[in-house]
């Protein structure tokens, strides 16, 4: 009896862990629900095969028993006046079961293909060691937007995401929207995303890439079109200039030290390339690619001793004075 | 047994009959074609601009000998019939072994000698025997400079007027020099070293005003041309190659050929947002004037980085021409040769103003440009369409000139893409031809263009930027291209678009032309030999070899003892001749961004080495 | 005892013993505190006091012998644009860096020296720009490319176009002052 209940407890609880941002049954985006349409008829079409051979198997074994039938007995060739009908009734179903999940399969693939062909919004998300660069390529060229390890997305909008690699191989996953698709250097490879949901997402790399695998996280955002156009321009604006001292005392840090050797903040000297850019990081979810949420704290901790928190990430502990380190917190809450 | 023999006699007849006969035929070719020049009349002949080309006085004041840049002198006392007894009459060692390219300057008796960094001047007297210095101007230029200049600490020249030698330090200032006295007239500094800027073109002086441009296209570089007052050295204007019509100058005046370079704000819709702040466009090439229409013709660098997958759009306004009105820099008109280059295909090649013959005996003001993208440009200068685009150098990495809507038909399959390496580009990124200018003669209506046949495999990488350093994004392998050649000289008819003649050289050619009236063409090979030829046939007449391999423009002037001389630096480097003048290694064929490879044999030819040599008939 | 047991006994000693193979440590942050280039270390000249250079600081073994010090380098040789300048080791607007000569000292603690101040033809000054680990990691990195360090340290590709030998087969050339007549 206890050892039932504390079955169900741990299913219970295991299965908890199935709903919220990161979940592949959640169904949020178009190809995730077509998956999940696809599941549950492969699975209840194969449960229901899988109690009938199980009935089978069971009845077979009580015959036996009942019948007492032995290798010597002449008799054994008769056969039972149920199976030639069961067989043919087994065949038929099989048949039947296996065509309605080719059919299924083939339409569900038909669907994700349709909604591929037409996309409305190209991105070009490059993964590195280990975050997310990611970039929306507009017709006008000068409307592109770069930014790092989050994406926005309007909800029933397909988006076609070009998908770059810098060094090894990642794998872009957003479970509640879409499968996994690789990130291969030297190669170019695509995923569709079509949210039908709003809502907040987590997505990760789901290809082992190195020491920090596990820490390389994306936010997607879903929102409706018109929050999503309201984002998109606020993050086209460049980076306020410093107001108070403090502020200021982190700008100049910022753009004269190590900081700006790596990493973009779009209006001032800082130009980067080869980290995050931080226009608006003050606008994010989290940092260091979802390892840690936003917050001064959070912040703090990471820009004074990334190691720590993310050891043999690419962004060096500096070493930074007490005062050089509030600076740079006051002007990086800034970038709105 | 006797018919064999029969039969084989006859056969070996006919084969040598054969050989003899084609042999004759294309000697005969070869002296109709050169008939044909000499006898055609002139009204079928390009003529240089009249007003940017006036007589030839016998003196050497600016690089290009004119503003029309012909690079032709009217001197002839040196002919085919006695270039062979040509001798050396003085030599000058400007105790520098930096690549040498600026051609010295003749003006009343005196020449003037521009060292490559650190920048020496020096005024030879050539009234008295040997030509000693009268003075020397040491500018005396940051020695950090050299750590920005991407391809070599060169100059390329100054320009003499009215008393004045005008010419820019590579630590990004412009000077001006009395000649009587050699002092310093005034210094105005234009480019910061810090952010990746030095100076190394030959500055033009005209209307009152030293145009001057930047250099720094592979250091995320925004580049301008500047007019400085000639007087005081005060900034008249500048006009900026990428950014807010504002500052690049474009306003209501400009009137683009084709719809390709139309509209308003393209030197930033053109780029992604905050690019064109790096996005490079120097002006480091060539100027030429027109006194009137007075207008100033020069193209613009590269955009910045090599690394194209950074820089979406067309990218205005790199790589391309503009036509500007010298008093207040105004834009005329502008077309962009090489939208979005992925190749380093600079647009700073020389633009030479000749007079095209029209059916109507009249004449069509026109400009001839040998390009870097490998296509011989003939434009009308008033407005800039295109009469004509053809490849003078073999190119697979573009499609043609499409006449219609002037755009450079591009090449998928050659676009560079991030960790893909794409191989046999060609022209590779010094082009089918890079900075060193050819030369026009009236004579022989013909452009004669030293330059290159090299091919490359080229990868790119996410470019970083700091100020300061390289924003380049690119490993570069240069070789030769097909024939195995990597330097070509080619005679160029611009009316007929076709090569009259070819000369094939071992090495890449890397030194500017000179043409003259006596009939003959002067260039230099990287290894030292100086060189001339016949300019109807190109026929080998004369060489010799010099100290050092030669990267310098060659002048012709008239002495004091009124006999034509010719002078040419002596002094490898640049770019080409980096390999030596830098001593890098050969094993690394992507150093100096992929050149070394290319001339890995250098080292064994030639060596370091900075003097100028001028050479005399024997009295 | 038993074969079993003794059996399961030598087993267990021999994890016990290649546990033990640490091969080297790896620094992800590199003691912030204690980290600083050497004062002023003096490329190869004149010591009037001793007679010779001063011996080099035992943190450059640590840093010479790494392999993830030197992959770090590595990476950071072309996210700071060193190969813009230095190429594969060729050199173009920066020195050759693969021909054994060095103007201003090619020992690890004379190349972090010139990296952090830089030199007066052109090297810039990194001081303010990267960290003491960084910069000594460039420089195991940069001594790999004239076959300086351990062939066991190095690592056998790069990321990109190069065309040089992989360092596994550089050879090790003898370090030669440079023209010092060309400052």
């Amino acid at each position: 009896m206890n050892r039932r209940i504390a079955a169900v407890a741990i299913a219970g609880a295991l299965l908890a862990s199935c709903n919220g941002v990161q979940n592949v049954m959640g169904g949020d985006g178009a190809e995730s629900a077509n998956f999940i349409r696809l599941f549950t008829l492969f699975m209840v079409l194969c449960t229901i095969m899988y109690l009938i051979v199980v009935a089978a198997l069971l009845a077979a074994l009580w015959r036996r028993r009942r019948s007492g039938l032995t290798v010597d007995d002449r008799r054994h060739h008769q056969i039972s006046p149920i199976v030639r009908p069961a067989l043919i009734a087994w065949t038929a179903l099989v048949v039947t079961g296996l065509t309605v999940l080719t059919v299924a399969s083939f339409f569900i693939d038909r669907s994700n293909a349709a909604t591929a062909s037409k996309p409305a919004i190209h991105m070009t998300v490059t993964a590195n060691q280990w975050w997310w660069d990611v970039e929306y390529n507009l017709p006008d060229v000068s409307k592109t937007l770069r930014t790092a390890n989050e994406i926005h997305l309007p909800v029933n909008v397909p988006v076609h995401v070009t998908l770059k690699s810098n060094d090894v191989i990642h794998s872009f996953w957003i479970p509640n929207l879409a499968g996994k698709q690789d990130l291969i250097p030297g190669r170019l490879t695509d995923v569709l995303l079509l949210a039908r949901k709003t809502g907040l997402y987590r997505g990760q790399c789901a290809e082992f890439c190195g020491v920090q695998h596990a820490q390389m996280a994306l936010d997607v955002t879903v929102e409706s079109k018109r929050d999503f156009e309201r984002w998109y321009s606020a993050q086209l604006a460049t980076a306020k200039p410093p107001a108070t001292p403090l502020q200021r005392a982190g700008y100049r840090y910022f753009t004269t030290r190590e900081c700006a050797a790596c990493h973009n903040i779009s209006g001032t000297p800082a130009s980067g390339q080869v980290a995050p850019d931080l226009t608006h990081l003050a606008s994010r979810r989290s940092i260091a690619a979802g390892a840690l949420p936003m917050n001064k704290g959070n912040l703090y901790g990471w820009v004074a001793d990334p190691q720590s928190q993310k050891p043999g990430n690419h962004m060096p502990t500096v070493g930074l004075e007490p005062n050089e380190l509030h600076g740079l917190i006051a002007y990086l809450e800034t970038l709105k | 047994m006797r018919r064999t023999t029969l039969i084989l006699a006859a056969v070996a007849a006919v084969i040598v009959i054969a050989v003899v006969l084609g042999l004759t035929f294309l000697d005969r070719k070869t002296d109709e074609a050169a008939t044909r020049q000499l006898n055609e009349p002139a009204a079928l002949k390009a003529i240089p601009a009249r007003a940017a080309s006036p007589a030839d006085d016998g003196n050497w004041t600016m690089p290009s000998k004119d503003y029309a840049s012909t690079r032709f002198s009217g001197l002839n006392q040196i002919n085919p019939s006695n270039v062979g007894k040509l001798q050396v009459a003085f030599t000058f060692s400007t105790g520098t072994t930096e690549g040498f390219e600026a051609p010295p300057l003749v003006v009343d008796n005196t020449m003037y000698v521009v060292a490559p960094w650190p920048n020496n001047v020096f005024a030879l007297d050539l009234t008295k025997p040997g030509a000693p210095p009268k003075w020397m101007y040491e500018p005396k230029p940051a020695a950090a400079a050299k750590g920005v200049a991407c391809c070599g600490p060169v100059n390329r020249g100054a320009f003499y007027s009215d008393g004045r030698l005008f010419m820019n330090v590579l630590d990004g200032h412009t000077v001006a020099i009395d000649v009587a006295s050699g002092k310093e007239v005034w210094r105005t500094k234009l480019g910061d070293i810090q952010k990746g800027e030095t100076m190394t073109m030959a500055p033009l002086v005209a209307d009152g005003k030293v145009l001057v441009g930047n250099s720094g296209g592979e250091m995320g570089v925004r580049g301008w041309l500047a007019a400085l007052d000639a007087g005081s050295g005060k900034l008249a204007w500048k006009a900026y190659s990428t950014g807010p019509d504002r500052d690049a100058l474009i306003g209501p005046d400009y009137r683009a050929p084709y719809p390709q370079d139309q509209g308003r704000e393209l030197g930033v819709s053109s780029w992604g947002p905050e690019q064109w702040k790096i996005g490079g466009g120097t002006v480091w090439g060539w100027l030429s004037y027109d006194p009137e229409l007075k207008l100033i013709y020069y193209g613009t660098s590269n955009p910045g980085p090599w690394n194209a997958e950074q820089r979406p759009g067309d990218n205005k306004w790199t790589a391309g021409v503009f036509a500007r009105d010298v008093a207040t820099g105004h834009a005329r008109w502008y077309y962009q040769s090489t939208p979005h280059d992925l190749f380093d295909h600079d647009d700073i090649n020389e633009t030479i103003l000749v007079d095209l013959p029209t059916r109507d005996g009249k004449r069509f003001p026109a400009m001839l440009r040998p390009s870097r993208n490998g296509y011989f440009y003939v434009q009308d200068r008033r407005n800039g369409r295109i009469l004509s685009a053809d490849p003078y150098a073999h190119v697979n990495a573009y499609g043609g000139v499409d006449l219609k809507s002037g755009r450079l038909i591009p090449v998928a399959e050659k676009e560079p893409k991030e960790g893909r390496v794409v191989r046999d580009i060609c022209p590779g990124p010094p082009g089918a031809k890079d900075w060193n200018p050819s030369a026009f003669s009236p004579v022989t209506g013909l452009l004669y263009i030293p330059h290159l046949n090299i091919c490359m495999d080229m990868g790119v990488k996410n470019a970083n930027y700091i100020p300061g350093t390289p924003f380049v994004g690119a490993d570069v392998k240069m070789y030769a291209g097909p024939g195995g050649n990597r330097g070509v000289f080619t005679a160029w008819d611009p009316i007929a678009r076709r090569k009259v003649f070819e000369i094939k050289e071992d090495l890449p050619l890397w030194s500017p032309a000179l043409a003259t009236a006596g009939g003959l063409v002067f260039y230099g090979t990287m290894d030292g030999w100086f060189k001339a030829i016949d300019a109807n046939s190109g026929k080998l007449l004369w060489q010799f070899k010099t100290g050092s391999g030669i990267i310098g423009q060659p002048i012709s002037y008239r002495g004091p003892d009124k006999r034509q001389y010719i002078a040419v630096p002596s002094g490898v480097g640049g770019w080409a001749g980096a390999i030596v003048s830098a001593d890098l290694d050969p094993r690394d064929p992507t150093a100096a961004l992929g050149f070394v490879n290319a001339t890995k044999d250098l080292k064994q030819r030639t060596t370091k080495g900075g003097t100028v040599y001028v050479f005399a008939l024997p009295q | 005892m038993s074969s079993l047991y003794r059996n399961s006994l030598a087993l267990l000693l021999a994890v016990a013993a290649l546990s033990a193979c640490e091969r080297e440590e790896r620094q992800s942050r590199g003691k912030p505190l204690g980290e600083t280039v050497p004062a002023s270390v003096s490329p190869d000249t004149i010591f009037p006091q001793t007679g010779k250079l001063p011996p080099l600081h035992p943190r450059a073994a640590a840093y010479e012998r790494n392999a993830s010090a030197i992959a770090e380098g590595q990476r950071l040789y072309s996210w700071m644009n060193c190969a813009g300048c230095h190429s594969h080791g060729g050199g173009g607007m920066g020195v050759a860096l693969m021909d054994g000569k060095w103007r201003y000292g090619g020992r690890i603690d004379q190349i972090v020296a010139s990296i952090a101040e830089g030199r007066p033809n052109g090297m810039p000054a990194w001081r303010d720009r990267l960290t003491e680990q960084q910069m000594w990691q460039i420089a195991a990195y940069v001594r790999t490319l004239s076959g300086q360090a351990p062939k066991d340290a190095v690592s056998a590709r790069t990321d990109e176009m190069s065309g040089t030998p992989p360092a596994t087969q550089t050879r090790r050339e003898p370090t030669r002052p440079a023209d010092s007549d060309q400052q």
